[in-house]
């Protein structure tokens, strides 16, 4: 570790200026926008305080779209981590066709949102779908399961969907830094520890948790803010069963033109992402964060 | 990896790996060769009717399929969109590749000296880094489009590369740094005693060692750049600078387009990036598993 006096300028600006250009100004225009009344139809911008986040949380929507987001969140991002890591896991190994396996992981990844819906519709669909279909095909069910118009199974079929989307990502972080551990640290361990679970446990899992915590952050922020995909596959319904919240950043600002009160979920949400990284940096404390 | 292996458990696992990542690929691809009026028959199957190529031909020539041509046909099935999927694949591809060169440039050096350096303001801005992707995308679409316009990047793919570069940097910096701070210290002290100045650490130590990694990151970069839709959409303007996200998109939210032109549209948009994801696959991840850096 050298230690430098100076801010390095030259090795970090290159990085922090454009992420500085496309952050800043925006933010703070955004931050002002959700404390003005700024609508499409009105050319004034009156100062309005904190009135739009009131009217948000007062809203019919607000409880109903937090549970979801919260329980989209819940299950979807520790499901990616945990699937993403036993693949990678299960990839290390050779075996017949294991390369064909290793590149078709990655395929979802290629998809924008909109399309992976397209795909997921064609599989969960009530009469068409090849879900009900082989369903139907092994005897196992009679008419068809209303797998995207039924409350609890809308809510399953796009969490299924949005994993697929973020599987290969977690596969190739956590594989990189599987192969980063050091080898002699594995055959040690491949000697003193018979059990592949407590190999795990006690070996690899301490020397891939930095990689692991920047996973579930990466995918808890991802399945807080996403709405495409769930857009393109229920629209929100049945109800508000797969209303997400921040499906309602784009309902209010371009299907309602009320730019202030979109900004202000946004800030809502920013809220509540910057929380969910506290406690996930809390929770599994990681040399991430430090500044040794 | 040592241990016993029980080749049935290995096939199973791999079979189901495959049904769930590349199922609804391979449904595309079915989808892609059979037309819609067998599609939609539960009587007939792709087994009766062999398979057709006329999504493909219309894509690529602009020939109409036989069933379209009938004067009772419901021409709306057919879209010009889908007309721009191939020249949107090179829009895609010259804004994505330059995303990932972009981001292995300006990311790597800002990594190294986060993993490796102490200084002041050091914890200061890479908060601001990791905090900076909090705001969902949505909120800022608004005034980063302003702003580009001002500048005049608006209808450019030089607009998109900024905003994508900008978007997936905090995240390269981030994953590069964990990398950095695996390689082991003694290398760095040994280039220390010899003498080694930090840029040269940097190029002869740091870099080689980590190149598969700074791989890995920028197929992240050229990823979330070819498959980001919102800004691409905003920022992109005619039919020259579309990227395939923004096509396709259009493709699946109109309802009546034929769910074969659909499925063919989805399928060569996924073929480039597949073999780009396999070439980058065998010398990237492949040689981080064949032990070429290790500690």
């Amino acid at each position: 570790m050298w230690t430098t006096q100076r801010f390095p300028a030259i090795w970090l600006l290159p990085a922090l200026l454009p992420v500085a250009l496309m952050t800043i100004y925006p933010i703070a225009y955004a931050l002002w926008t959700s404390m003005h009344s700024v609508l499409l139809l009105f050319p004034d911008t009156p100062f309005t305080g904190i009135d739009n986040y009131v009217r948000v949380v007062k809203s019919g929507y607000f409880l109903d779209a937090l549970y979801n987001s919260l329980l989209f969140t819940a299950i979807a991002a520790p499901l990616v981590v945990v699937f993403g890591t036993l693949t990678a896991l299960f990839l290390q190994r050779r075996f017949f066709g294991s390369r064909i396996v290793r590149s078709i992981v990655l395929l979802p990844w290629v998809l924008p949102g909109a399309i992976s819906a397209v795909l997921w519709i064609w599989v969960f669909h009530p009469s068409f779908g090849v879900l009900n279909g082989t369903l139907r095909a092994l005897g196992a069910i009679d008419g068809s399961i209303p797998w995207l118009t039924s409350p609890k199974l809308a809510l399953i079929s796009v969490v299924v969907a949005h994993i697929w989307t973020q599987i290969p990502f977690a596969v190739v972080l956590i594989m990189a830094a599987l192969s980063a551990i050091n080898s002699e640290t594995l055959e040690a361990a491949a000697i003193d520890c018979r059990s592949p679970v407590r190999r795990f446990r006690y070996v690899i899992f301490p020397e891939i948790k930095p990689m692991f915590v920047v996973l579930l952050i990466y995918n808890a922020l991802a399945a807080f803010t996403t709405y495409d995909l769930v857009y393109a596959m229920t629209g929100g319904g049945p109800g508000t069963a797969t209303t997400l919240l921040s499906f309602q950043i784009w309902k209010e600002s371009f299907s309602m033109y009320d730019f202030g009160t979109g900004s202000a979920v946004a800030f809502i949400v920013v809220a509540i992402s910057a929380v969910m990284i506290l406690a996930i940096t809390r929770a599994l404390p990681s040399d991430l964060f430090e500044g040794d | 990896m040592p241990g016993r292996r029980n080749p049935l458990l290995t096939f199973l696992f791999a079979a189901l790996i495959l049904l769930f990542t590349g199922g609804p690929v391979a449904l595309a691809l079915y989808g892609s060769l059979v037309p819609d009026r067998i599609l939609l028959d539960p009587n007939r199957s792709v087994l009766s009717e062999g398979p057709s190529l006329e999504s493909y031909r219309y894509i690529f020539t602009g020939e109409l399929p036989a069933s379209y041509r009938q004067a009772s046909a419901n021409r709306a099935m057919i879209s010009d969109a889908a007309r721009q999927v191939p020249h949107s694949l090179v829009n895609s591809s010259i804004i994505a590749l330059s995303a990932m060169l972009l981001n292995m440039l300006l990311g790597a050096p800002a990594a190294f000296i986060y993993a490796r350096h102490a200084f002041p303001g050091k914890k200061l801005s890479f908060m601001f880094l990791i905090l900076s992707p909090l705001v969902p995308a949505i909120a800022l679409v608004t005034p980063i489009y302003m702003m580009l316009e001002g500048l005049g990047l608006t209808g450019t793919r030089i607009g998109i590369i900024l905003v994508h570069t900008a978007k997936a940097l905090p995240f390269t910096v981030l994953i590069l740094s964990v990398f950095f701070r695996k390689i082991p210290q003694e290398l760095f002290e040994a280039a220390v005693l010899d003498h080694c100045s930090r840029l040269q650490a940097f190029l002869r130590v740091a870099l080689p060692l980590a190149l598969p990694s700074i791989g890995a990151t920028g197929l992240f970069a050229f990823m979330l750049s070819y498959s980001e839709f919102m800004f691409s959409m905003v920022l992109s303007g005619d039919a020259a600078t579309r990227p395939v996200s923004v096509v396709m998109a259009a493709l699946a939210r109109n309802t009546d387009v034929s769910w074969s032109l659909l499925n063919t549209a989805i399928f060569i948009a996924i073929v480039p990036t597949l073999v780009l994801v396999v070439l980058v696959w065998r010398f990237v991840v492949e040689g981080l598993l064949n032990g070429s850096v290790k500690g």
